[in-house]
């Protein structure tokens, strides 16, 4: 007993490998989206990766997957992929009463900044305040030169406190000089203490900023 | 531009602080101003930006990834060398491994993974407080595999080879007893433990390279999410979890968190450190 020898090891890193060499084709791997076994489930769902014709039956396994091993590595999939059909499937997604589908959703378009650019006016637009604010947060990690303006015309338009709230807050961060009479508007506009709250740290962080100057 | 004519605010320090903090999981507390400030400064010379502002909307939207990267590197100093962040080695066998070896059969191997082991300080201090500090030694076999990228850096680890700085940390007895000094302030260490440690190269976001890794109770990753753009890291951590036994445990570096990345593992508080656990 103690530390076993390099050249004693019972399971030496290449033994493992040569038993689990097998061929994985897509139709195979398609079928083991849906075996019981999480654990093959989720090697299916990510050796799918190189496949992007993937893409339909990750998703539809993905809104019906239980196991949230299983749901992370699909969406770890859908984002390698990352083509419309990926994209469109996880804005489904936001959509749904499972919050972990929907939070993991949001992450997953947050990795897709090309393909996500297109179709975030659409998204800012969407009746339900709840997709408005998601593609917010998909907004904080986009490095779109749009960002600023998307925010900007979300508090200039959107009349639901909670949205314009999130953009503010995020203009924290992105908001220039360019912001500052939209802020000031959004505050008449609601005049409320959690907006004036959150718009005042915005004009704070973007005047800070231009002290430097 | 010299760096002291470059000036931090207070609201530019908590706008940095807030946007770093979420894309890694570092945060930066006031007493940490100066550090930060100072560092910041550097990189707002180095990219001949202007002023903070100018920086902060380069690093913001460069579409590269570079100078975050670079950014990252400035802010983490990363040294290896024996013991580093010991707290953790004494988790392992004070906690971490007699949990381990209740759910084991009698005879079960268990199975350490080191990665990155860069030059193999880490594997190594893994090897040494196991001998030295786990009292279950003698009733259990311990396999430990050292997994780095750079093949350049596992051939140094195979040759075992360290400076005195590397090795300040360790006890000078236990130096005796697993070194032998070669004159030109180089240690060797001895050929029982560098014969103890199975070297093999991997790119962990590779996932045809990483499909042997299997079956580990323990995995030290320590110090390589944070260089990793989002999605590898999210990568990383399914093929951390996938390598686990059921149960086992992946140790982080201090400043690392897997909350950000996946929460796929379940975190556990031990006395000195969180680890998660599969």
């Amino acid at each position: 007993m103690g530390l076993v020898k390099r050249d004693q090891k019972k399971q030496s890193v290449d033994r493992v490998g040569e038993r689990r060499k097998r061929i994985r084709d897509f139709v195979g791997l398609v079928k083991g989206l849906s075996d019981p076994d999480p654990t093959v489930r989720r090697w299916c769902a990510r050796d799918l990766a190189v496949f992007s014709e993937a893409s339909k039956h990750l998703v539809e396994q993905l809104k019906k997957e239980k196991d949230r091993s299983v749901k992370e590595v699909i969406v770890t999939t859908l984002i390698r992929i990352g083509n419309k059909e990926a994209v469109q499937g996880l804005i489904e997604c936001l959509r749904s009463d499972d919050a972990h589908l929907r939070n993991a959703s949001i992450e997953a378009l947050k990795h897709l900044p090309h393909k996500v650019s297109p179709v975030m006016e659409q998204l800012l637009k969407d009746k339900d305040p709840d997709i408005r604010i998601f593609a917010i947060n998909i907004l904080e990690s986009l490095k779109d030169e749009r960002v600023e303006d998307w925010l900007i015309y979300v508090i200039e338009n959107d009349p639901h406190i909670n949205v314009c709230g999130t953009a503010l807050d995020l203009l924290t961060e992105v908001g220039t000089e360019k912001a500052l009479p939209s802020i000031a508007k959004v505050k008449e506009r609601f005049n409320n203490p959690y907006i004036n709250y959150v718009a005042d740290i915005a004009v704070r962080r973007i005047r800070g900023a231009e002290e430097n100057e | 531009m010299n760096n002291a004519n470059i000036n931090i605010t207070k609201e530019d320090f908590l706008k940095f602080r807030e946007y770093f903090y979420r894309k890694t999981g570092i945060l930066f507390d006031e007493s940490k101003r100066y550090f930060v400030d100072k560092r910041l400064a550097e990189r707002i010379q180095k990219t001949g930006c202007k002023n903070f502002r100018e920086y902060f909307i380069k690093l913001r939207f460069d579409k590269s990834g570079i100078e975050f990267e670079r950014l990252v590197n400035a802010m983490t100093v990363n040294e290896t060398y024996f013991f580093r962040e010991e707290y953790q080695f004494q988790a392992m066998v004070n906690e971490i491994l007699p949990e381990i070896t209740k759910k084991k059969r009698e005879g079960e191997l268990i199975r350490i993974w080191s990665i990155p082991s860069s030059s193999g300080e880490e594997p190594y201090s893994i090897a040494i407080y196991l001998l030295e500090y786990w009292s279950d030694i003698n009733n259990w076999d311990v396999e430990i595999v050292a997994s780095d990228i750079d093949t350049n850096m596992l051939e140094k680890a195979k040759e075992g080879k360290f400076s005195q700085r590397s090795i300040q940390n360790i006890p000078p007895h236990l130096v005796k007893k697993y070194f032998t000094h070669n004159g030109n302030g180089q240690y060797q260490i001895c050929k029982d433990l560098r014969d103890s440690v199975e070297f093999k190269r991997v790119n962990i976001v590779d996932p045809l390279q990483t499909k042997a890794f299997r079956n580990f109770d323990l995995i030290f990753c320590r110090n390589m999410l944070i260089y990793f753009d989002d999605v590898s890291r999210k990568i990383a951590a399914e093929t951390l979890y996938d390598a686990l036994s059921p149960g086992g445990f992946v140790l982080l570096g201090h400043a690392e968190s897997m909350s950000r990345v996946t929460s796929i593992f379940k975190i556990r508080r031990f006395r000195k450190c969180i680890a998660y656990q599969k």
